[in-house]
């Protein structure tokens, strides 16, 4: 590898964790299913972490999920990663690509002008005129190479791809063969290798699920990924991740935790559990919350020399809440008026009184 | 030498149980004690009759201030049920050593109504949490499995060690309270009487591994008991050492101990010290105990109700529905389906069976479950047994797997089976199933040779006191009548149990129902004779229904709750279980019930549905004399509940036009709740008239709503001129908007000098043709919110500004329906455009 990991911006997982991997793969005894780096309590130990083995959790849910789609990846299933925008679902099909293959870079972006090029393969057209066509001027794209090379596949925002293309990954998932017509002979076929799978993401906020095939749906199993449950993790992980954001910032306050106890308290009541009523349009994403308490910081540090308030809080929602809808700026509103008032501490008591500088 | 055996258990565990049996048929012990209401101890012959099971021992107390009522479930595989019943085989003497669920002892957390064998699950949840995340798991349930249930061909010391550490670690956390304490007091007291009465044959105490370690420091503290018995010392002392075994057993041990060193490396690990005493652990009680009990030690007294007060112990049927933690009571462990067949077939057969259940309910609701689906659960299934170490697939397995392989959608939210709670409305109904397949449908029948519950006399009683047991020919009831209000409610709760019997023919229909009279008949294809007395259908159903209550009033309060409970978000039941509560009468239970409609109807998700409900709690609150429902506190909590929702939903309401009777009622209703009930509020008059304008100001908010808001500020003291807001308003809302400001403030906005109708006579003067036509039926809408009188002063009104003399009744009294006039007036105009447009219009 000629680039270190020191001037890349964000480097994928298994350069991130090469170490843990490393030290996973020496002391992993466990058998492994064909084609896989790690055997699965290994690659489960990797997302969810170990302290005693000095593993890093980097996945905050269910383990249960987790083991779900593992065990998922060794059938014949592809898995299907479901839920909200920013719950962390490309973060956990980047983790289990990386300790399943060692490689997390094979990767399809969908979007409604993905092609079965990207996904399958395409030409040199250079050589494939000079030359016709010929392994040498077959461009492999990220599905060819993964089954060549029994590796997983990631395939992001599946329903984002127009229907026709998210289909042709059908006879690709149940025959595990892609015939490249052009070529003759054995080249023509290329037969999935062991370790191959898909883990597609998609996002209940885009065209949902509902619009996938049949035929397709059942060759994946669903996992939804759902919003951190545990208040105080979710607390716990905003406020490190703010800090270290701040910190990048030139803001030397370190967040204040019943601000930001408030700041979480409000994103997980406007996310919505059902019987408080319809949720917001805006993601209320945990995602979201580090960038207010990010942006909340700023604000109090900048402006005032201080590590932000209530009143920064409020300030910074507008700017989120409001991204995509008056609707939510009016939920935002009804919250603070009418909600807000009933909880008990000085922050919330702060956040009440600064319901006007909610722009109207 | 005397010696006590304590086993720890954890209630309705199968592994338990199979210890318990295991340790009568090992030791022969002289004495078993049992965790349970030493109230029973009379009555044991009447509880080991051959039942079918699950039954309850079901305890209920009251006295002039409170009422309590417990059960204490039992099914095949309760380690309770199996002491009790190997002990008497093993001609042991078996006591139950508990306080009697009336006890004050239990009364600190528990509710009117409660588990006994509940226990303290809730409070060691740190504890466990902490297992949990050192083995991997989401539940306490799935760890449970993991360590206990599902397990290899373990030897039983094993088994027995891990759970002795697993108990001593939970134990260790939690902090017992002042009641724990006090039960544990008393419990030691037995175990200290058995101890000397046995004469040094082996005494085993069976109680849940929460009080086990107090427990045992209790009894060596007053006496040289052995802790534990030999064997089952030496799975303890093996550690390390251990022969090889199947299953993760030693590892499991180690890893429990490693835990609990690594949060607390100075906490004593007494369970793994080869003898000696431990020190008394965080909570253990003090040092005032008697010293040692001689051989005359007495058996300890069984403590009696206080005077005036009545208690007592009975048992009644149950049914795993009610056992099961996923319909709400927090008993030991959930899914008793699969624990029963845990129990009788080993993990196995339990894994296959509940696949087997799960798919043939699907099917049977015609899900479509192809086998390709079920290879692919199974398969899953499997590999997360491998994965998780489990030798059989478990309950979460196999659950995981199917959720896998049968459902291509997004949920909600979490499977409930990761997470400890009840199943919501709502949930995937491939969720539902599999829930409802674990929990399995057995349901208790009663010896016949049993006691009767104590509700089957208390009906009996009542009805012949109340001269309705031979009321042949139906009775006629007067509600304003003390004696007849007392018979209605009689047979109203027996009405919400469904007890055979009666039926309601006529009566009140809602609160502000002005009938007083009320008419029930015999039920039809009954011999009226033959239902009311001890019929048959009557009998059993009192017996089903004794697992409710001790007493009618009770056990229809019970019911109630627990259809509230099962409405969830649905409002349409609630205004009906309302009127329930009221016809049933006002029960010590009551309040418990309200509080939780009122819980319920701040989850209503319509406005319309959820302003009926405020209207007719409000009703009730307001005029209802004839069922003493008036002006008591028992609906104040609906109320509130309901007005705070009412604004909610309001503020939230975007889009829509027209006009919508529904939610207009709904902020009339909260009107007449902050006007007339203000006290039952926590909402002040401000908060709300300041939430009214909002709603009034905001752009997005439907028309008619924005009128009710504005009219409920104007009501609730605010000075707006709404002739001024009219001004603004667009034609096509102008109908709108005003139906919304007369449904709930007519009065407030008419009088004085009129000037709203002289400014909207300005307005609909100067509208276009094509405007009037298609503002007029709104406009007649909000005009009909006015009574006749009102109206007729209104035309007056317009033909005076006009000059114009003449009847204004004759005005309101057109000859033909103004729409139909209208809609005429509409086609001339248009045949008119027409002939221009062509033109074939003669020119004036």
């Amino acid at each position: 590898m000629t680039v270190t990991e020191g001037q890349l911006q964000r480097p994928p997982a298994e350069v991130r964790y090469a170490d843990e991997l490393a030290a996973l793969r020496a002391a992993d005894d466990d058998p492994r299913p064909p084609g896989w780096r790690l055997s699965l309590r290994a690659a489960r130990r990797f997302v969810v972490g170990d302290e005693r083995a000095g593993i890093s959790r980097k996945f905050v849910g269910h383990v249960s999920l987790v083991e779900r789609a593992l065990v998922t990846l060794a059938t014949n299933r592809g898995l299907m990663l479901v839920g909200e925008p920013g719950t962390a679902k490309s973060l956990l099909s980047e983790l289990i690509a990386a300790a399943v293959s060692g490689d997390s870079a094979l990767t399809v972006q969908g979007g409604a002008a993905t092609t079965e090029d990207q996904i399958k393969y395409s030409w040199n057209y250079a050589l494939l005129v000079s030359e016709g066509p010929s392994a040498r001027s077959l461009v492999p794209a990220p599905m060819l190479r993964g089954m060549a090379e029994g590796r997983i596949v990631r395939f992001e925002e599946i329903t984002r791809c127009p229907l026709e293309v998210q289909d042709c990954l059908l006879s690709l998932l149940s025959e595990r063969v892609i015939a490249v017509p052009e070529l003759d002979g054995p080249q023509g076929m290329v037969f999935a290798r062991q370790g191959f799978n898909v883990i597609a993401t998609a996002n209940t906020r885009d065209r949902g699920v509902n619009e996938m095939s049949a035929a397709l749906k059942r060759r994946f199993n669903f996992e939804t990924v759902f919003p951190i449950p545990d208040f105080d993790t979710e607390l716990a992980l905003v406020e490190a991740e703010a800090t270290a954001l701040l910190q990048q910032s030139g803001v030397t306050a370190p967040p204040r935790r019943d601000v930001l106890e408030v700041l979480v308290g409000t994103f997980r009541e406007l996310r919505g559990p059902a019987e408080r009523g319809e949720r917001m349009a805006t993601v209320m994403s945990t995602a979201e919350a580090v960038s207010v308490a990010h942006a909340v910081g700023v604000r109090g540090w900048f402006l005032r020399g201080e590590a932000g308030t209530a009143a920064d809080v409020v300030a910074s929602l507008a700017g989120t809440a409001a991204k995509d809808s008056p609707e939510d700026l009016a939920r935002l509103r009804r919250f603070l008026e009418q909600e807000v008032p009933r909880r008990k501490g000085g922050q919330w008591r702060a956040l009440h009184d600064a319901r006007h500088l909610l722009a109207d | 030498m005397s010696s006590a055996v304590f086993l720890g258990v954890r209630h309705h565990s199968p592994a338990c149980a199979r210890l318990v049996a295991r340790a009568i048929a090992t030791l022969r012990p002289a004495y078993v004690l049992v965790e349970g209401p030493a109230d029973m101890n009379g009555r044991l012959d009447e509880l080991l009759l051959e039942h079918r099971l699950p039954i309850a021992v079901f305890s209920h107390y009251r006295d002039a201030s409170r009422v309590a009522t417990s059960w204490a479930p039992l099914c095949d595989y309760s380690p309770e049920w199996i002491a009790l019943r190997e002990g008497r085989a093993a001609g042991a003497e078996v006591r139950f050593i508990d306080l009697p669920a009336w006890h004050p002892a239990f009364t600190q957390r528990a509710e009117g109504a409660a588990n006994r064998y509940a226990d303290a699950e809730a409070r060691y949840a740190e504890a466990t949490g902490r297992l949990c995340a050192h083995f991997s798991v989401d539940s306490v349930d799935a760890l449970w499995d993991r360590l206990f249930e599902v397990t290899g061909p373990d030897d039983a010391d094993a088994l027995q060690a891990r759970l002795d550490a697993y108990f001593d670690l939970v134990r260790g956390d939690a902090e017992a309270d002042a009641g724990d304490r006090a039960r544990e007091e008393y419990m030691a007291s037995w175990v200290s009487a058995a101890v000397a009465h046995a004469a040094g044959r082996p005494v085993l105490v069976v109680t849940g591994g929460f009080h086990t370690p107090a427990l045992r420091s209790l009894a060596q503290r007053g006496d040289p008991v052995r802790a534990m018995v030999p064997g089952l010392r030496a799975g303890l002392q093996r550690e390390g050492s251990a022969a090889p075994r199947e299953g993760a057993g030693p590892e499991d041990r180690a890893a429990l101990q490693e835990a609990a060193q690594s949060e607390d490396p100075a906490a004593p690990q007494e369970s793994v010290e080869p003898e000696g005493t431990p020190a008394p652990r965080k909570g253990a009680p003090p040092e005032d105990a008697p010293a040692a009990y001689g051989m005359e030690t007495p058996w300890p007294r069984i403590p009696e109700p206080p005077e005036g007060a009545l208690g007592g112990s009975f048992l009644v049927p149950y049914s795993f529905r009610q056992l099961d933690a996923f319909a709400g009571y927090q008993s030991g462990m959930p899914s008793p389906g699969y624990y029963q067949r845990l129990w009788e077939h080993g993990p196995r057969d339990a894994a296959q069976g509940l696949l087997r259940a799960v798919a043939e309910r699907l099917r049977g609701r015609r899900v479509p479950v192809s086998t390709a689906n079920l290879v692919a659960a199974r398969g899953l299934a499997q590999g997360l047994a491998l994965l998780r170490g489990h030798p059989y697939e478990t309950r979460v397995d196999v659950l995981d797997g199917l959720a896998g392989a049968l459902i291509a959608d997004d949920l909600d939210r979490p499977l409930p089976w990761t997470t400890r709670g009840s199943l919501h409305a709502g949930a995937h109904p491939v969720v539902a199933e599999m829930v409802a397949a674990c929990t399995g449908d057995a349901e208790g029948r009663l010896h016949p040779d049993t006691p009767l519950p104590p509700l089957v006399h208390d009906v009996t009683e009542q009805l012949a006191r109340l001269g309705l047991a031979d009321a042949e020919g139906g009775v006629t009831l007067d509600l304003a009548d003390p004696s007849g209000l007392a018979r209605s409610r009689v047979l109203h709760r027996l009405r919400v149990l469904g007890i055979p019997g009666f039926t309601r023919v006529s009566g009140p229909a809602d609160g502000a129902d002005p009938v007083f009279t009320e008419r029930w008949e015999p039920d039809a294809g009954r011999g009226g004779r033959e239902a009311v007395t001890a019929g048959g259908g009557r009998e059993a159903a009192l017996i089903e229904a004794g697992a409710y209550g001790a007493r009618l009033d009770e056990a229809a309060s019970v019911l109630l709750a627990e259809r509230a409970e099962a409405a969830g978000r649905d409002a349409g039941p609630l205004a009906g279980l309302l009127f329930d509560a009221v016809l049933c009468g006002v029960g010590p239970l009551c309040a418990e019930l309200l509080d939780r409609l009122a819980a319920q109807v701040g989850r209503i998700g319509a406005l319309g549905p959820l302003g009926e409900v405020l209207a007719s709690a409000l009703g009730l609150w307001r005029h209802d004399r004839v069922f003493g429902a008036a002006r008591g506190e028992l609906l104040g909590g609906v109320v509130a509940g309901a007005v705070e929702r009412v604004f909610w939903l309001a503020e939230g309401l975007h889009g829509g036009d027209g006009v919508d009777l529904g939610r207009l009622g709904a902020l009339a209703a909260a009107r007449d709740a902050l006007l007339h009930a203000p006290d039952l509020l926590p909402l002040t008059r401000e908060a709300a008239a300041d939430a009214a304008a909002r709603i009034a100001r905001d752009p997005l908010a439907p028309a008619d709503l924005r009128g009710a808001a504005f009219g409920l500020r104007r009501t609730l003291g605010g000075a707006d001129d709404p002739a001024a807001v009219v001004r603004t308003l667009a034609p096509g809302i102008l109908g709108d908007w005003l139906a919304g400001l007369f449904a709930v403030a007519r009065e407030e906005v008419t009088g004085g000098a009129e000037s709203l109708v002289d400014v909207l006579d300005d307005i609909v003067a100067a509208l276009p043709e094509d405007g009037f036509l298609t503002g007029l039926p709104a406009l007649r809408q909000a005009f009909a919110f006015f009574p006749p009188r009102e109206r007729e002063r209104i035309a007056e009104r317009l033909l005076q500004r006009r000059g114009t003399r003449g009847s204004a009744r004759a005005l309101l009294r057109t000859t033909a329906d103004p729409l139909q006039l209208a809609r005429a007036r509409a086609l001339e105009e248009n045949v008119a455009r027409l002939l221009t447009r062509h033109g074939l219009r003669s020119t004036p």
